[in-house]
């Protein structure tokens, strides 16, 4: 009998992990279908008439991008002096302070730039999108565009996604540009050191190779912010709570996404 | 536009064979098959989980069907690709129980926006097509507010102008009286009927008002627990002896039978087990 | 949508044939346009219209508007039951001129 039951909660437990695992992987699916529908009418959408709004693309880059300028600036310049305060704490222990320039360069640019952009634009404007595309969704305006023969991957998502994958890289780079001069600045006072000659040895440092590696991880935050809020924003039930559920979600699986992704980019990059 | 001299009655706009729809494991519609002709105004009726709120989610091509066909148009909606699906949209036009307007567009672009997504009109010409709708719905002058400042019955007109701006041959309205003061509803009733008469289209209402479904309707069809009770027109309902569709005309709820042990055990949250012993 | 454009006497007859809907009523639009510049009296003759929708009456409006800061009549003849019932349900019955017949419209107007 007690052989059976444990047998029983083994089979259960098994059966929820599977269940689980399949919701996680329909998720999954869906994620990449929404990817591949967005190029469709992006690419092939304009051959059958179904144009992606331009003037919906650049009201979403307004809000995505430009409105977002001064946080990521200052967010880029207190990461900056940051690594600047930090690595010369720590090199201190070694005498090499110098050297500190390396660190601010290589950890802005591969790393930090690209990963608080990701950050702040998922609690920005994954978490806008989600909610705004959860609001439709439960107000029916969804299912009237889709009855109206207007498709909302192509009217709500796509603009969405281009403004995205457009200004987190953007964002990025300005954000790079602000760390790496707020560094030289504290760096300038710490240890001395003129700014011009901060940036020469900032400029030898860095390869393209380093920048482009965080431009293009950017890139990829900025689709994972896209399909992760609209996955959640179109999966909202039970009205206004909902809503504040579906938001929250979306934000909290973005970050993980991100950070995530940064790791397994940093590995595979470094190798 | 197809302009056949046939009799209006003839020409079926909806048919739908043994539709069949479920959730995972729930049957929400077991074998419905109905028709609407052109020019008819077909009520739907049922009171809550009847189906009715899904059979009208399947006609729009909304969801997906266990089984069954639907011909829209005299098309098998299940058969046509993406294109063809997008040009039926845009001959159906469907006024939602909340109006769903676009709440981020004024009046006038909500109404407009058909126009601009699918038609070369001149910006003039879809203009004056938008401020014409609104006077039928009785809502002129008001294309340049957002719909955060309309009423909850102006809300409805303006949902109805946008359903009918394209023209369409059929016309899908969700619970239009529903919280509605009984003048306001009145009027929306007339409105469909005015509607039906002047552009000749079909219309389709689902609804749980009485006194509005037997004001305008040609025929109605009635759900009962995702079978259809009763396919006929008001005066067939009316005489229409079956104890259960005199108990919804005369607004009575079915009395519950059972035995009295069975409800003390539900009120005490007991459950038996398989044997029966509590 | 076929059309036909006369000239009787110092007015210009439009006369209009088929469905007059979505795809076609730019077309119509431009025809009757271009009519009302001209600053003569036009006349529209819909007896030969089995279709107009809302596109098409809207274009007729868009077109008095015009007639009337050209400083010209404009008129509708031979209005199909249909195309009146749609006409009827915006109210704008009242505002265009209507003739019976092509005829009638031109000793009025012609």
């Amino acid at each position: 009998m007690a052989s059976t039951q444990s047998g029983n909660a083994a089979a259960h437990f098994a059966e929820r992990v599977g269940r689980a695992w399949l919701a996680g992987l329909a998720g999954l699916g869906y994620c990449g279908s929404l990817v591949v529908e967005s190029l469709y009418w992006l690419f092939l959408g304009p051959r059958v008439k179904q144009t992606v709004r331009v003037g919906a693309v650049f009201a979403q880059m307004m809000e995505i991008g430009i409105g977002a300028i001064p946080i990521v600036a200052l967010l880029g310049a207190a990461i900056g002096a940051m690594l600047a305060i930090q690595g010369i704490y720590s090199l201190s222990i070694f005498g090499a302070e110098s050297r500190v320039v390396f660190g601010i360069a290589l950890s802005m640019t591969r790393e930090f730039a690209p990963l608080i952009t990701g950050i702040l634009v998922a609690g920005r404007s994954g978490s806008a999108l989600a909610a705004r595309l959860g609001i439709m969704t439960i107000n029916q305006e969804i299912d009237a565009l889709t009855v109206m023969g207007i498709n909302p991957v192509r009217y709500l998502v796509v603009p969405a996604f281009i403004a995205l994958v457009v200004m987190v890289p953007a964002l990025t780079f300005l954000s790079n540009v602000v760390g790496l001069w707020a560094g030289g600045l504290y760096v300038g006072i710490e240890l001395d050191m003129s700014m011009a000659a901060y940036v020469d040895q900032t400029i030898e440092t860095l390869s393209v190779d380093d920048l482009m590696h965080g431009i293009w991880k950017s890139l990829i935050f900025a689709v994972l912010i896209t399909v992760i809020g609209v996955a959640n924003g179109a999966s909202v039930t039970g009205g206004a709570e909902g809503v504040g559920r579906v938001t929250t979600r979306a934000v909290v699986q973005s970050i993980m996404a991100i950070v995530v992704t940064d790791m397994i980019f940093a590995f595979v990059a470094t190798r | 536009m197809d302009t056949s001299p046939e009799p209006a009655e003839s020409v079926k706009v909806l048919e739908v064979e043994n539709l069949v729809a479920q959730y995972g494991e729930r049957i929400i519609l077991d074998g419905v098959s109905l028709d609407v002709h052109e020019g008819e105004i077909m009520i739907i009726m049922g009171g809550s989980g009847s189906g009715k709120s899904t059979l009208l989610r399947h006609l729009m091509g909304l969801e997906r069907r266990a089984s069954g066909t639907i011909r829209m148009l005299g098309q098998d909606t299940a058969a046509l690709t993406g294109q063809e699906k997008l040009e039926l949209h845009k001959r159906i036009g469907v006024a939602f129980q909340g109006g769903a307007l676009f709440s981020s567009m004024t009046v006038g672009e909500n109404i407009m926006l058909p126009l601009q997504e699918h038609t070369d009109l001149d910006l003039r010409t879809m203009e004056i097509m938008a401020r014409m709708k609104l006077e039928v719905v009785d809502l002129a002058g008001f294309e340049d507010l957002m719909p955060s400042e309309l009423s909850g019955g102006m809300i409805k007109r303006a949902a109805f102008a946008r359903a009918i701006v394209m023209d369409p041959k059929i016309l899908f309205c969700d619970e239009p009286s529903a919280g509605l003061d009984p003048v306001v509803a009145s009027a929306l009733d007339d409105l469909i009927l005015r509607m039906r008469d002047a552009l000749g289209m079909s219309i389709v209402v689902v609804t749980h008002e009485l006194d509005s479904a037997f004001k305008i309707a040609d025929r109605m069809t009635v759900l009962d627990a995702g079978r259809i009770l009763f396919i006929g027109t008001p005066d067939e309902l009316r005489a229409e002896q079956s104890e259960r569709i005199q108990n919804l005309l005369h607004r009575r709820t079915e009395e519950e039978t059972g035995d009295p042990e069975e409800y003390l055990r539900r009120l005490l949250g007991e459950r038996l087990d398989k044997e029966g012993h509590p | 949508m076929n059309h036909e454009v006369t000239e009787e006497g110092k007015a210009i007859v439009v006369a209009l044939e088929g469905d007059v809907d979505l795809s076609s009523s730019p077309d119509a639009r431009k025809i009757l346009l271009e009519c009302v510049r001209k600053g003569r009296p036009v006349i529209v003759d819909m007896a030969g219209v089995s279709y107009i929708d809302s596109s098409g009456v809207a274009s007729l409006v868009e077109s008095l508007q015009g007639a009337r800061k050209a400083g010209c009549e404009f008129a509708l003849a031979a209005i199909s039951e249909p195309a009146l019932r749609v006409l009827h349900l915006a109210r704008l019955d009242t505002v265009f001129t209507i003739h019976e017949s092509r005829e009638a419209a031109l000793a009025e107007l012609g």
